[in-house]
């Protein structure tokens, strides 16, 4: 076969059909490739994603605060952290030296009665929510090199603890579902009004990256069941609509999600994203029983990578890629994303392994 | 006299105010109270802990049984401090230096309380110093925390600093592993929240 475009090859990959090689993508924290440009390695005016030739190129287009308008106000300072108030009401610490989610100190948006009065009313479509000449800029670009471009953003459960907090909302499945169900559809709803927008004034990408950490180590943070009943309403909806705009969806989500996984396909994502080995997800257990029904990006540990292990990376990597490359659908990435410590010889042998061992002898 | 098996339902369903009233009854009634924490609250936390372990109950769950058990607690508190009741032991418990992901942490700490122990909450970002004023305050045991592979190094530094002090140290998060824990002479691991309480158990609970 032919060299394919990256445009090409993603979108094969998406329903299992025959390619060149994986596709090639993979995330970075930010201070990670600032680390490789100080370094000299990269320029500075090229993305990560540009610069190895990763085949997916993704913008993050839209404000879902509640107040989309606010600047974050420092409150607190120290030598190490910054202290904000953020358009969602909620206080958050972050580091200064390194990306990290930040700590949650408090939230002023904490139950029904403060979302329907302070949240809820405010949570509208408006096109000042969307970056629309970033999607721009960043759809011809990806266009004029034939990258597959994705709209990326949160979907609802990753839209809903930004505003009360992870913990009010997971007391809340269990205390007040029907909050929690009202809050995931407002959110969906959004969602569903922005891209209608940006589609029409920007036009509409080659696919859409939903991003919701639903897990963490070694379980979902919910049931099956109650994803079902208050989270996966939500998803349908949203990935429906994507749908019906002719798009493919992938999915992120941190942690073991495995349980959480037949709903999900059934929700409609067209692939899962991440498959954090260290969660306990297993790529490989995974493509056996998932993989005919959707594609698999991610699930090779960071961890050789992280720590500039290069024969512990072909281990990692030998291991897993010449199988779960074998119906089309892998999209070779790491289980998560590059951290600071990685150096950028070591990025490139992971990139160049994936690349070579990724080749189809059509 | 007290429905144990009323009040272990009534935390394990998170209903708070049924809690309240059982514990307020016995109060009422001058009715032992060691009997409603021993009997009553402990019990029903280490069940939803064991369900936890079991995938039969989620952080959901979990929360709400905490929250229904702090409002137990909370009646009998001043009653309990009079009795001269002493704690099962002290854990000090936090995220190391660098980290500032606390979901685990909080999880471990709702259910080593919920289990009868006292827990000094350090909060994130501790580093060597914060972990020593734990052991100041009387922790016989550091639970150390971490979701990031790249903070996590800092436990063999906590490790190494407690190892001649009398004073276990315990790990765990995302990314560590019994192998880790072992690599930098830790006094135990654990990969969730009910085996933390079973692993303290195993050193104070003897």
């Amino acid at each position: 076969m032919q060299e394919l475009s990256s445009i090409e090859r993603i979108s094969r990959q998406l329903k299992h059909l025959p390619v060149d090689r994986v596709g090639l993508m993979e995330s970075f924290w930010n201070h990670t490739v600032k680390h490789w440009v100080e370094q000299g390695k990269m320029p500075a005016d090229q993305s990560a994603g540009e610069h190895f030739g990763l085949d997916i190129g993704t913008c993050w287009a839209f404000n879902l605060k509640v107040d989309y308008k606010w600047v974050d106000q420092l409150v607190a300072e120290d030598e190490d952290t910054r202290t904000f108030l953020d358009g969602n009401g909620a206080t958050l610490r972050r580091y200064k030296s390194h990306d990290t989610t930040p700590e949650h100190i408090n939230y002023s948006i904490a139950d029904r009665a403060a979302w329907e009065e302070r949240a809820k009313p405010f949570l509208t479509v408006n096109r000042e929510r969307i970056n629309l000449d970033g999607y721009r800029s960043a759809r011809q670009r990806c266009q004029d090199k034939q990258r597959f471009f994705c709209w990326g953003g949160v979907n609802v459960f990753e839209a809903i603890h930004p505003v009360v907090g992870h913990e009010n909302m997971l007391l809340g499945m269990a205390l007040d579902p029907d909050w929690v169900k009202d809050m995931a559809d407002t959110f969906a709803d959004l969602l569903i009004g922005l891209m209608e927008t940006m589609f029409a004034e920007a036009g509409k990408p080659d696919g859409i990256w939903f991003f919701d950490d639903m897990g963490f180590r070694g379980r979902p943070f919910m049931s099956p069941e109650m994803y079902r009943e208050l989270i996966f309403p939500a998803h349908q909806k949203t990935i429906a609509y994507v749908h019906s705009q002719g798009l493919p969806v992938i999915m992120h989500s941190c942690g073991f999600v495995e349980p959480l996984l037949p709903s999900m396909i059934e929700a409609g994502i067209d692939c899962l994203q991440a498959i954090e080995v260290k969660a306990g997800m297993d790529l490989l257990r995974i493509y056996k029983q998932y993989g005919h029904k959707i594609a698999l990006m991610g699930g090779i540990d960071v961890r050789p990578v992280a720590n500039n292990d290069l024969p512990g990376i072909e281990r990692e990597v030998m291991a897993k890629l010449p199988l779960v490359m074998g119906n089309n659908g892998f999209i070779f990435h790491s289980d998560h994303s590059i951290p600071e410590s990685t150096d950028y010889e070591t990025y490139q042998y992971f990139f160049n392994l994936g690349r070579s061992i990724g080749k189809y002898n059509n | 006299m007290t429905d144990f098996i009323a009040l272990q339902t009534a935390i394990i369903k998170g209903k708070r105010d049924d809690v309240k009233a059982i514990v307020n009854a016995a109060l009422e009634a001058k009715e032992d109270i060691n009997a409603l924490l021993d009997k009553g609250m402990i019990p029903a936390m280490r069940e939803i802990g064991e369900r936890f372990s079991r995938n039969e109950a989620y952080v959901p769950e979990l929360l709400i049984a905490a929250r229904a058990m702090q409002a137990g607690l909370a009646i009998i508190e001043p009653e309990l401090a009079k009795s001269g009741r002493k704690s099962l032991g002290k854990i000090a418990i936090g995220t190391v230096k660098g980290d500032l992901h606390d979901i685990g942490k909080n999880l471990v700490a709702i259910m080593l309380k919920g289990a009868g122990y006292d827990v000094i909450d350090l909060g994130v970002n501790c580093d060597i110093a914060k972990f020593e004023d734990g052991v100041k305050q009387g922790a016989q045991i550091i639970a150390c925390s971490s979701l990031l592979t790249t903070t996590m190094a800092y436990m063999k530094d906590i490790v190494t600093h407690f190892k001649d002090q009398g004073v276990k140290v315990i790990i765990g998060g995302a990314p560590v592993t019994k192998a880790f824990a072992e690599e930098i002479g830790a006094n135990g691991f654990s990969d969730d929240a009910n085996g933390a309480v079973k692993l303290v158990d195993g050193f104070l609970k003897a």
